[in-house]
């Protein structure tokens, strides 16, 4: 059925995508000489596995219905409960998700802070010039 | 190429085209999802069953119900984050107020932030108020309000947004009083339990089993769903002042000279 | 059920797995630019584009708090703070 066959392939698409972000930025943060080049190439990295993990939570077409967000919109009668976690995507990486995202951010910002100070003290942000000039 | 290079390259690929052959089966969604899915979804709004967390969105139930200790020490991460950044900073910068009416971009560009300014205000108040009800929530909400302080920074000048009241401190205590209210509303129902002398948990929000005290879950007729309401609600106020703190400390961080240096 | 050019019919499941294969696709040109690019204040620009591609795939996943969550932070906070250091450092990346 060449429909079924389209689908997984769109699909598998998605999946390959997000794996040459992650070899891209991996090879960002390790190979590029520039400071905020590493801090920028690290939020990708962090995203990208974000949109992994919501990847997983996802579920296909059921019966030509789609999928629908985690959000109850009826009143709670045992047969709309019953549609709804017949229809709903998984909200459990969403959360975790959510955590995830808030720690980056944390993360993302001490490192500013910190590029600002080794400016100051460096006069530089090549990492190759820190290197030769440490100590 | 050398031959070593040749071959790593060859088997790298055809590993690679080996491994998503066999785990298609799981790269590919299915149409059904785990059981601890179906267990969230079934009892996140359900009043006759009795892990109910009486909210009808799931993910913010999961943040602050269901799991809510991952989400007390993402905020602990949060907040030792901000205060490193801030140490690292500490005697870098001098909060003077050198206001003029030249600084900053033009005119027009002023006039469409008076007007911007405070509707990007009330969109975040609103996504973080009603995040019991509709996707939304604490962090989202707070994290919107503080786009509108970057963008007064950014047109008039950040001396412009120090001499009109919001300094470090008051931003400081603004975040204080967000974590505060997030640590009170956790042991609220334990306190209700102490005082009563019944059994109760940390981080209770609907009454439970074996602990039969609990927050209510409307309040006239407005469903504020226990503690959720409140934990947006501080969480909001908190990340935004974060925020706004971080934007000035590092606006102002410049080369202090020998003869201005102050002790903080 | 929409038709395409050769008769048969397109599911709707199909054409919405195009729209999320189409903005992944664009997403890791926004990345490739992003990690090529010697000028910094592009490869931020760049990067805040990738951002805004991967919003719109967490909508199509059925995610709406990380859109919410991500269209801020991505395309206002991350970007804001970047370019203000950028302005108090280098601009530019040496070979």
């Amino acid at each position: 059925m060449s429909g079924e066959i389209i689908n997984t392939y769109l699909l598998l698409v998605i999946v390959s995508s997000l794996l040459v972000n992650t070899v891209l930025s991996v090879y960002g943060v390790f190979f590029k000489p520039h400071y905020i080049k590493k801090v920028i190439a690290l939020t990708i990295l962090s995203d990208t596995m974000n949109t992994f993990a919501i990847y997983i939570g996802y579920r296909r077409w059921v019966n030509g219905l789609n999928p629908r967000p985690p959000v109850l919109t009826a009143q709670p009668a045992p047969e709309a409960l019953e549609k709804f976690t017949a229809l709903a995507v998984d909200p459990l990486p969403q959360a975790l998700v959510l955590t995830a995202i808030v720690i980056g951010l944390a993360v993302i910002l001490f490192l500013v802070f910190l590029g600002y100070v080794l400016f100051r003290h460096y006069k530089t942000l090549d990492m190759r010039e820190i290197r030769r000039l440490r100590g | 190429m050398k031959p070593s290079e040749v071959i790593t390259i060859v088997s790298l690929v055809l590993s690679i085209a080996l491994l998503l052959t066999l785990a298609y089966v799981y790269l590919v969604p299915s149409t059904s999802v785990r059981d601890l899915a179906v267990f969230y979804l079934y009892t996140t709004y359900n009043p006759v069953e009795k892990y109910t967390a009486y909210s009808p969105e799931g993910v913010t139930a999961i943040v602050w119900d269901y799991r809510g200790l991952d989400t007390l020490f993402e905020t602990a991460v949060f907040y030792l984050a901000l205060i490193a950044g801030l140490a690292l900073a500490r005697r870098l910068f001098a909060e003077t107020t050198v206001s003029s009416a030249r600084a900053g971009l033009s005119t027009i560009v002023k006039t469409v932030t008076r007007l911007t300014a405070p509707m990007i205000i009330a969109v975040g108040a609103s996504i973080g108020l009603h995040g019991h009800l509709t996707p939304g929530g604490g962090f989202q909400g707070g994290s919107t309000i503080a786009v509108a302080p970057l963008l007064i920074i950014v047109i008039f000048s950040v001396y412009y947004l120090l001499a009109s009241g919001l300094t470090t401190n008051k931003m400081l205590a603004l975040r204080s009083m967000g974590l505060a209210g997030i640590g009170l509303t956790a042991i609220s129902a334990l306190l209700v339990g102490l005082l009563k002398g019944e059994h109760a948990y940390v981080f209770q929000n609907m009454p439970k089993p074996d602990s039969l005290v609990g927050l209510p879950s409307h309040i006239g007729e407005f469903l504020i769903s226990g503690t959720l309401w409140f934990f947006n609600l501080f969480e909001a106020m908190a990340v935004a002042a974060g925020f706004t703190m971080a934007f000035i400390v590092l606006l102002l961080v410049k080369e202090v000279s020998g003869n201005e240096r102050r002790d903080h | 059920m929409t038709k395409n050019f050769v008769g048969e019919s397109v599911s709707p499941e199909a054409i919405t797995y195009l729209v999320m294969a189409l903005m992944s696709l664009l997403s890791v040109l926004a990345v490739y630019m992003a990690i090529k690019e010697k000028d910094l204040i592009k490869a931020v620009i760049y990067s805040a584009i990738q951002s805004s591609f991967y919003a719109i795939l967490y909508y199509l996943l059925m995610a709406p708090d990380i859109a919410l969550v991500y269209l801020p932070v991505g395309v206002g906070l991350i970007p804001g703070v970047l370019i203000i250091l950028i302005s108090k450092t280098e601009r530019v990346e040496k070979d």
